[in-house]
């Protein structure tokens, strides 16, 4: 009985690895043994049974079992998806400073911080020419981007420009003439 | 069986002495359907090709083209166990050009337990829609590439439920198409009691709408459409939207924009334009979303 | 989850507690068998369920033409009044008072219109509830302090535009 139950566990164990080797042993010598146990009868399994009352609960139950196949990781970086989610980074970055700076310029009063235009320019100019030309350049690269993009989503919602090679061409052409304006910022 | 490395066939027979008695499901039973919803959501995480068996070509030809396939799978029969990549070889002299030809292959010769959907295989039932290298696309309308050192891999559409291996569930999808009305609404009669006629510039308007045949590439490809699948329509769903009010014959305009005019229907559109790169029959969703936003603007 | 909430580490860190949904928590043991490490999801999908059969039409949304519609074109006229806006302070160099304030009151409303969508977005309704109308509040505190904060940056300093020209040269 038990060294029974111990080879049916091995034979189970076998066939959820590796279905094949089973019924592929199976098919080619089936032993008098499997036939009288009954097990290389047709599998069926619990995903295609109909043993419930009630179908609805059986696909409801079985819908709370799936995954949820992969998206970003996965999809191709393309100038479309790629250019619009920088758009929303650079805008939330760009907003996100201004909402900072301002807040903290009402609150410095009552914080004893000083943030008005004056220490700021002291300090930017105190700092050397690398990191003056490397601070101006990471900010006027997401505004230089935000308001490019930013005419060209203008542009779609007058419903022009929408055609697949437009797309590509005029993402393209913002990344460039962003950077470009951005390093001319930069250096002024 | 050759086909199986040795060492992937050590390290699989090795994982039952880890894994709880309960998970592993026997060969001629049927478990109680309590044991297999009692597992829970099953980890979208998905486990690497590097990991899992490699299936190969089994009677490739005198110079073999040999191309590998990675393929996602995932059992529902085996709810508990993680999503996973599995390579197939095969030999692109014995197989058709398209990347339906390379699946149906391999379920016929290889693994049959490989699931898809797919009918038509020419792009018109789209029933096969996935995705292939990192775009969705019908595999019946996707070559091969012939580059055989670049692997192919298959997803199912992203950010969907999986049923099984490839197959997707759409039922949502379909529910949100039925929810646009798609049909002609008109309560009015014409003058001479025949059908309702159109001039050739109002049937042009229809031109690139109504060849869309709802195959969710599209909608799967629009990043807020991942997000807020719930709520937002979607590109395809939008398009057949836009299909419907602009189509003179129909009578129900208002109330189809009164419909759609809220945060989300529309909305949530930030033309990303994922749909009209990725249509496989060259539609243009994107176009259509802009006009439907003109239109709702415009009252 | 949010590709800015991916990108964006400090937005990552203050998502985590608020995404954390009450069904993760449920099957804590059988993950940890199946998981080496513990890598967290920002807003991982819920368990599919499905309401109604599959021949009932998803439901219809109310008609609000102020978020929808009206909402769309006004977020338009703005975002289309600050290409000339932000063009003229390069053109003309400093900024009268007037347009220093038009500016600045254009872009806190742009700015809060965006805020607004990604929020809409990546707290959907729907799924967080009480982080959605959290932050929606946090948002309208935040654009009033901005709003204030940069009316006592334009009547006691010297303005935004001229400020930052200053900061850019020195």
């Amino acid at each position: 009985m038990l060294s029974q139950k111990v080879a049916q566990q091995s034979l189970r164990r076998l066939a959820v690895q590796q279905p094949y080797a089973l019924r592929w042993s199976l098919m080619n010598a089936a032993s008098p043994a499997a036939i009288a146990l009954g097990r290389n009868i047709q599998t069926r399994q619990a995903a295609t049974s109909s043993n419930s009352s009630d179908p609805t609960k059986l696909l409801a139950q079985q819908r709370l079992n799936r995954p949820v196949s992969p998206h970003l990781s996965i999809y191709r970086p393309q100038i479309t998806w790629i250019g619009s989610s920088i758009h929303r980074v650079t805008g939330l970055m760009l907003s996100g400073s201004l909402y900072l700076y301002a807040t903290a310029y009402l609150a410095s009063p009552m914080l004893g911080w000083d943030l008005g235009s004056a220490s700021a320019v002291a300090a930017f100019a105190g700092l050397p020419i690398i990191a003056k030309v490397a601070l101006k350049a990471t900010l006027a690269m997401p505004f230089t981007y935000h308001c490019m993009n930013g005419v060209r989503h203008l542009i779609w919602d007058l419903g022009v420009g929408l055609t697949n090679p437009q797309v590509i061409k005029s993402g393209w052409t913002v990344v460039g003439l962003s950077t470009i304006s951005a390093l001319l910022l930069a250096f002024l | 069986m050759s086909a199986l490395r040795s060492t992937t066939r050590l390290f699989a027979s090795s994982k039952p002495l880890f894994r709880p008695a309960v998970f592993a499901r026997s060969y001629a039973t049927v478990d109680a359907l309590s044991q297999v919803s009692a597992t829970g959501h099953t980890s979208n995480k998905t486990i690497q090709e590097s990991k899992t068996l490699n299936v190969q070509e089994p009677n490739p030809s005198e110079q073999p083209k040999i191309k590998t396939f990675q393929v996602y799978r995932w059992n529902p029969d085996q709810p508990t166990e993680k999503p996973k990549m599995q390579s197939y070889t095969l030999d692109l002299n014995k197989t058709g050009p398209m990347m339906l030809d390379a699946l149906i292959r391999i379920k016929n010769e290889m693994d049959p337990t490989l699931t898809f959907r797919r009918s038509c295989r020419e792009g018109i039932c789209g029933s096969c829609a996935m995705n292939i290298d990192g775009v969705n696309t019908l595999a019946c309308l996707c070559r091969i590439p012939t580059d055989t050192a670049k692997e192919s891999r298959i997803y199912p559409l992203p950010h969907t439920y999986v049923v099984k291996d490839l197959v997707p569930d759409l039922t949502y999808f379909y529910k949100q198409y039925k929810s646009i009305k798609p049909y002609l609404q008109r309560d009015t009669k014409t003058e001479d009691g025949l059908e309702y006629r159109q001039s050739p510039e109002e049937r042009k308007k229809l031109d690139g709408l109504y060849e869309c045949i709802l195959c969710a590439c599209c909608s799967t490809s629009c990043p807020s459409y991942w997000w807020n699948s719930e709520e937002y329509l979607g590109p395809a769903i939008l398009l057949q939207s836009y299909r419907w009010l602009a189509d003179s014959r129909d009578e129900k305009t208002a109330e189809r924009k009164a419909a759609l005019d809220n945060s989300m229907s529309v909305y949530r559109c930030h033309t990303i334009l994922n749909c009209s790169r990725t249509c496989p029959k060259g539609l243009n969703p994107a176009r259509a979303i802009a006009e439907i936003k003109k239109m709702m603007a415009s009252n | 989850m949010a590709s800015i909430a991916r990108q964006n580490p400090l937005l990552r860190q203050s998502c985590l507690s608020a995404f954390r949904a009450p069904w993760a928590t449920k099957n804590v043991a059988q993950a940890v068998a199946f998981h080496a490490s513990a890598k967290k999801q920002i807003l991982p999908p819920l368990p599919q369920s499905i309401q109604g059969t599959m021949n009932d039409p998803a439901p219809i949304p109310e008609t609000h033409p102020t978020e929808g519609s009206y909402h769309w074109t006004f977020e338009r006229i703005v975002c289309a009044s600050l290409v000339p806006l932000c063009i003229a302070p390069f053109a003309a160099g400093s900024m009268s008072p007037v347009m220093d304030a038009i500016i600045c009151s254009s872009i806190v409303v742009h700015s809060h219109i965006g805020f607004h969508a990604s929020i809409t977005d990546y707290f959907p309704t729907r799924r967080v509830p009480k982080t959605h109308t959290f932050m929606n509040w946090l948002l309208r505190a935040f654009t009033l302090g901005t709003a204030v904060g940069l009316y006592e940056f334009e009547t006691n300093d010297v303005g935004v535009t001229e400020a930052l020209r200053r900061v850019w040269k020195a």
